[in-house]
């Protein structure tokens, strides 16, 4: 609530975009037809914007989740050893990432493949609290689906109910907010489209803007869970859409300041064309 | 008339075939185990397992040489033929993959 709050009053005083922190893992494809090397980048910034981006703290937890057909077995791999640290090069300054080169052995069978990435708290020091984004992106190989509808466990997660690497765009993206595996009614959500995409084999984003929004409103979009904590989103536009559940976490204080302990997940939309 | 209706059952009895093939594609992919073995898995769209189907493996001219199973787990192995090879993952008519074997990569 103080964040939102924030926000308004930034907006309103300082009349600046109303700007929303999004943890991102970015792969430029999640929908493959088998199993290759992955290049995950890890980058805690402003998606719409391509703004400022943010140091991130120490990651804590990064591994994938994956299962191959819905009788199969989740099999959780560990992907720690695989992060090092990059500079991230916004359209306004640069912030310390991480990337992932993933071997072709860690997605090599067919299935759903959910990564999950716990980052420490980053302590926003305008706003003297820390901000903890659990994000998940869920990849497939090859059309099996597997678990990629299921809880992972986390204490706070966005669990889709439409496939988040199968979607035209027009369609709909739906999902459900969990905190301690629990819906999470009237929570509040921010939705930012990727405007910037990064640029293939850089750490950077694209300058161009694919779209301009009309109003700050739009920049980083205020969606509600109903009260069985699902949500719907429409999907006007093709690429990456981020959403994410402010302070739905069950942890609300980190080394004495208010915590707020977001789930965040990315899907992609592609154009219906031949 | 009654002609008419069976003409028409057997149109029904078309669509609903048809409409289950659609409901679940079967999907099959294989990699080269570096050792000199093929591994295979399999499924359906629909998340359902290919435990049971049948597998072969032909050479360039068209004779199986390896026949097996899907195991409960959806996969299948064998060794990697010397020449030309093909993978055939037959769970029924309209339900076949042909995998060449130069495809099947590491």
């Amino acid at each position: 609530m103080k964040r939102l709050l924030m926000a308004v009053a930034l907006a309103l005083f300082v009349a600046s975009p109303a700007l929303a922190h999004f943890q991102m893992i970015y792969t430029p494809e999640i929908a493959m037809s088998e199993g290759k090397e992955l290049d995950l980048k890890l980058v805690f910034t402003h998606p719409f914007e391509a703004g400022h981006t943010m140091d991130m703290a120490p990651v804590k937890e990064f591994y994938v989740v994956s299962q191959r057909g819905e009788e199969g077995k989740p099999q959780k791999t560990d992907l720690m050893s695989y992060l090092k640290k990059i500079t991230w090069t916004s359209l306004t300054n640069s912030g310390a990432a991480y990337e992932a080169k993933l071997p072709k052995k860690v997605v090599r069978s067919m299935g759903d493949y959910v990564f999950v990435l716990v980052p420490g708290p980053y302590l926003e020091k305008e706003e003297g609290i820390y901000i903890q984004q659990i994000t998940k992106v869920v990849a497939n190989v090859g059309g099996m689906p597997g678990n990629w509808a299921e809880p992972v466990g986390l204490p706070t997660e966005i669990v889709p109910l439409d496939k988040p690497y199968a979607n035209w765009t027009g369609g709909v993206f739906r999902g459900v907010v969990l905190s301690n595996g629990k819906p999470v009614p009237n929570a509040d959500l921010e939705v930012e489209f990727m405007n910037h995409p990064p640029e293939a084999g850089k750490n950077s984003f694209q300058k161009e803007g694919i779209t301009e929004a009309p109003h700050d409103s739009f920049v980083t979009m205020g969606i509600k869970t109903n009260a069985n904590g699902e949500f719907t989103v429409g999907i006007p536009h093709a690429g990456w859409w981020g959403i994410c559940a402010l302070g739905s976490g069950p942890d609300k204080e980190a080394n004495g300041k208010e915590l707020s302990q977001d789930a965040v997940i990315w899907f992609k939309a592609v154009d219906m064309k031949k | 008339m009654k002609r008419t209706m069976m003409m028409l059952g057997f149109a029904c009895a078309l669509l609903f075939a048809a409409t289950a093939a659609f409901a679940h594609t079967p999907v099959c992919s294989c990699f080269d185990n570096g050792d000199g073995t093929v591994t295979c898995e399999g499924g359906f769209s629909d998340g359902s397992s290919a435990s049971g189907v049948r597998m072969m493996v032909k050479d360039g001219s068209g004779k199986v040489l390896i026949e097996g199973k899907m195991s409960g787990n959806s996969d299948f192995e064998f060794k990697k033929p010397a020449g030309d090879y093909m993978v055939v993952f037959d769970a029924g008519e309209g339900h076949v993959i042909e995998i060449k074997g130069a495809d099947i990569v590491q």
